[in-house]
C-alpha cells in the first residue's frame, strides 16, 4: 500500500482538460443564472414604453413612476407587514420543533421529522386551497392574519431545517454539561443552546422572510386589495402591460435581496468561525 | 441552589433501566465511599454509562433509588444535585474563554463577582493554566482542554465528581500524563469520584476500587488486586489481565489434604486447599514458569513451544501441553536460560495457589 494520493497518478494533460471543462461549465451555469437578472436591471433604465432588449436609450423615468404610484409603496409595506410577523412566528415554532425532535425524548422521531418537512413538499396551491375556506369561515380573509398564517406554514420547515442543522453541529453533551454545572432548563437554553444555534435561527428567519416576500400563490388566495403583497401586485400589473416599471420594481427587490443575502453570508462566516472553536 | 453539600457517600440502591424489552442495566446495588475513586470498567454497552447518567440525572432509573449521603436524589434534576461531570469530549463552551467557562457554574449559583474572580484564578492555578485564562477553548490542546473541564467541574466543590472516559480522546503518552495530573488533582482536592473507562490499566492506576460491568450487570467489584487475584468468573479474569481459562470436570482429594481438579482439556491440576468449588479455573500467563528441565512445582507439564511474540517488556509463548490444550506464558526475564525457541521442548510449571477457581 503506498500512501500516494490517487490523483497524482492522473496525467497532467488529462488534469488540464478536466479543469477546463469544469471552468467552462461553471461559466455557463453562472451566465444562465445571472444573465436574466442583468437584463432586467438594464431594462429598468430603458427609455422605451415596453420591455424590449437591448434598450435604445436610458432614463430613470420608470423609477419615478414607481415612486408616483402609491400602490407600489402600499404593497411594499404590506409585504413587510406580512413577512416580518411570518419570520418571527416561523422562528418560534420552527425552533421549538427542532429542539423537541433533535434533543427531546420523543417517539417516532423520523415520522415527526417528515411531518415537519411536509409543507415544503406540498404545492403551495394545495395549501392555499386547504386554507382558503377555513380562513373565510373565520372571516379572516381580508386581514393580514390570513396570509401570515399561510406563509408561516411554509416558513416553519425552513427554520426547522436550519436550527436542526445547528443543533447537529455540536454535541448534546454541551447542553448536559450546562445542566450538571447548575443551569436549569431555561438557563441552559439561554446561556448555552441559544449562543450555539442563534445563527441557525436567524438564517432560518431570513429564509422565511424572503420566502414570504417572494410568495405569489398563497398571496393570490389569501390577500385582498387592502393587503396585497408585491408579488401579487406585480402579477396584476403583468396581466395589464409589460411596462418597464415592473423591471424597476424587480431591480429594487433585487437590491433588497442582495442586502439580505449579504447579511446571511456574514452570519454564515461567523458560524464557521464558531465551528472552528469546537474541539 | 444546591441541595447536596460536602464529601459524599453515593449509594445506588437497586437501580435498573429498561427501554421497553431492552435492559440497559439490571437491578444494581453499589456503595461508593466518601473520597473514594471508583472506576466503572467494561466494554461499550455494558451499562457503565447508564449508571453514570443516573448519577448525573440524565437517565431516570425505571426502578431503585440513588442516595447521596442518605438523601434521595433519584428524581432531582441535574442542576440541583451538586454533582460535577467531566465529559469525554470536554464539552467546554466554545464561545466562552477558559476563565468564563470555569466561572459558569459559580454564576449559575449566583456567587458575587468579587468571589468568582479569585476562585476561578485559584482553580486554574491548580490545573496550571492561569496563563491561558483569556484564551478560547479551540486555542488549547486536548490535554489543556480536559484540564479546564476538570477545573470547571470542581470549582463549586461538588459532592461527587463523575468522569466519563475523560482521557478517551487523548493519545497514549498524553493520557498517561493526564492520569498523573488527575491523581495529583484528586490528592489535593479530595472529592468522591466515579471514573468510567474501558481501559483496564487506567482503571487500575486511577481507582481505589473497580466494578467490572458486562451486559448491564456488575460482574464483580473490589480493589484491583482482589479482582486480579480472585476473579469471580471468566469474564472478570479475561477482562482484567490475561488469562488461561480451563473447564473443570471433576474434583478429587489428594495426599496431605491437597486437592486436585480434572479439566475438560485433559489436565489434572493440584489446587490450593483454600478453594472449595468452581466450574472454571484461570492461570495467569505471568505466573507460569518455563524451564528446559522440570523444577519442583506441584503442577508441572511437558510441552512444546508453538509460537512466540516479543512485546515491549516481555516475551509471550504459546505452549502446546497436549492435543486439546495450548496455554499462554509470559516471561519477563531477559536471562539467556529463560529464552526458548519455536519447537523447543519445555516444562510449564506453576504452584497450586496460581490456579484460580471461579464459579463460571
Amino acid at each position: 500500500m503506498s500512501g500516494r494520493p490517487i490523483i497524482a497518478s492522473t496525467q497532467g494533460f488529462e488534469r488540464d482538460v478536466t479543469r477546463w471543462i469544469l471552468r467552462g461549465y461553471t461559466v455557463l451555469a453562472f451566465t444562465f443564472l445571472l444573465l436574466p437578472i442583468a437584463i432586467i436591471v438594464l431594462m429598468s433604465f430603458s427609455n422605451q414604453r415596453y420591455m424590449g432588449f437591448p434598450p435604445p436609450g436610458w432614463t430613470l423615468h420608470w423609477y419615478e413612476a414607481v415612486r408616483e404610484q402609491p400602490r407600489w409603496l402600499t404593497a411594499t409595506i404590506n409585504s413587510f407587514c406580512i413577512g416580518i410577523p411570518t419570520a418571527l412566528l416561523a422562528i418560534v415554532f420552527g425552533t421549538l420543533a427542532a429542539l423537541g425532535i433533535a434533543r427531546g425524548d420523543v417517539r417516532f422521531r423520523k415520522f415527526l421529522l417528515l411531518l415537519m418537512m411536509a409543507p415544503m413538499m406540498l404545492p403551495h396551491v394545495i395549501i392555499a386551497i386547504g386554507l382558503y375556506p377555513t380562513l373565510v369561515d373565520m372571516r379572516l380573509q381580508d386581514s393580514y392574519i390570513a396570509v401570515i398564517i399561510g406563509h408561516t406554514v411554509i416558513g416553519v420547515p425552513l427554520v426547522f431545517i436550519t436550527v436542526t442543522a445547528s443543533l447537529r453541529s455540536y454535541p448534546a453533551s454541551l447542553d448536559l454539561a450546562a445542566r450538571t454545572l447548575g443551569a436549569g432548563t431555561w438557563q441552559a437554553f439561554r446561556r448555552v443552546t441559544l449562543p450555539m444555534i442563534w445563527v441557525g435561527i436567524v438564517s432560518g428567519g431570513l429564509l422565511a422572510f424572503a420566502t414570504s416576500f417572494d410568495e405569489l400563490m398563497l398571496a393570490l388566495f389569501l390577500t385582498s386589495p387592502g393587503t396585497e403583497t408585491l408579488p401579487r401586485l406585480i402579477w396584476d400589473q403583468l396581466s395589464f402591460a409589460l411596462s418597464p416599471t415592473l423591471a424597476a420594481v424587480a431591480t429594487l427587490i433585487l437590491v433588497l435581496s442582495v442586502l439580505l443575502q449579504g447579511f446571511a453570508v456574514y452570519l454564515g462566516a461567523r458560524r464557521s468561525a464558531l465551528k472552528r472553536a469546537q474541539p | 441552589m444546591s441541595d447536596v453539600k460536602g464529601f459524599a457517600e453515593l449509594r445506588f440502591d437497586g437501580v435498573a433501566k429498561r427501554y421497553g424489552e431492552i435492559v440497559a442495566l439490571h437491578p444494581t446495588h453499589l456503595v461508593i465511599q466518601p473520597g473514594e475513586v471508583f472506576a466503572l470498567l467494561g466494554p461499550s454497552g455494558s451499562g457503565k454509562t447508564t449508571l453514570l447518567g443516573m448519577a448525573a440525572g440524565f437517565v431516570s432509573p425505571t426502578e431503585g433509588r440513588i442516595l447521596v449521603n442518605g438523601q434521595d436524589i433519584t428524581r432531582m434534576p441535574p442542576e440541583r444535585r451538586n454533582i460535577g461531570m467531566v465529559f469525554q469530549n470536554y464539552s467546554l463552551f466554545p464561545f466562552l474563554t477558559v476563565a468564563a467557562n470555569v466561572a459558569f457554574p459559580l454564576e449559575m449559583r449566583k456567587h458575587p463577582k468579587a468571589e468568582i474572580v479569585p476562585r476561578v484564578r485559584q482553580m486554574l492555578a491548580m490545573v496550571r493554566l492561569e496563563h491561558l485564562a483569556d484564551r478560547l477553548p479551540a486555542e488549547l490542546s486536548g490535554g489543556q482542554q480536559q484540564r479546564v473541564a476538570l477545573a470547571r467541574a470542581a470549582v463549586y466543590n461538588p459532592s461527587v465528581l463523575l468522569m466519563d472516559e475523560p482521557l478517551g480522546a487523548l493519545d497514549k503518552n498524553l493520557r498517561e500524563e493526564m492520569q498523573d495530573e488527575i491523581k495529583r488533582f484528586h490528592a489535593q482536592f479530595g472529592a468522591t469520584v466515579i471514573y468510567v473507562t474501558h481501559d483496564q490499566h487506567e482503571a487500575a492506576f486511577m481507582a481505589d476500587r473497580i466494578a467490572i460491568l458486562n451486559h448491564g450487570r456488575i460482574e464483580q467489584a473490589g480493589p484491583q488486586s482482589e479482582l486480579y487475584e480472585r476473579p469471580n468468573n471468566a469474564f472478570v479474569a479475561g477482562f482484567l489481565g490475561e488469562a488461561n481459562l480451563l473447564h473443570v470436570t471433576a474434583y478429587a482429594a489428594g495426599e496431605a489434604g491437597s486437592r486436585s481438579v480434572a479439566t475438560q482439556e485433559g489436565l489434572r491440576l493440584v489446587v490450593s486447599g483454600a478453594v472449595q468449588t468452581g466450574r472454571m479455573v484461570c492461570i495467569r500467563p505471568a505466573n507460569i514458569t518455563l524451564s528446559p528441565a522440570p523444577l519442583s512445582y506441584a503442577n508441572t507439564f511437558a510441552g512444546k513451544v508453538v509460537d512466540l511474540v516479543h512485546a515491549a517488556d516481555s516475551i509471550r509463548y504459546r505452549v502446546q501441553l497436549n492435543d486439546q490444550c495450548q496455554i499462554s506464558v509470559r516471561v519477563t526475564s531477559r536471562r539467556a536460560d529463560a529464552r526458548f525457541e519455536k519447537g523447543q521442548e519445555v516444562y510449564a510449571q506453576w504452584e497450586p495457589e496460581d490456579v484460580l477457581l471461579m464459579e463460571n
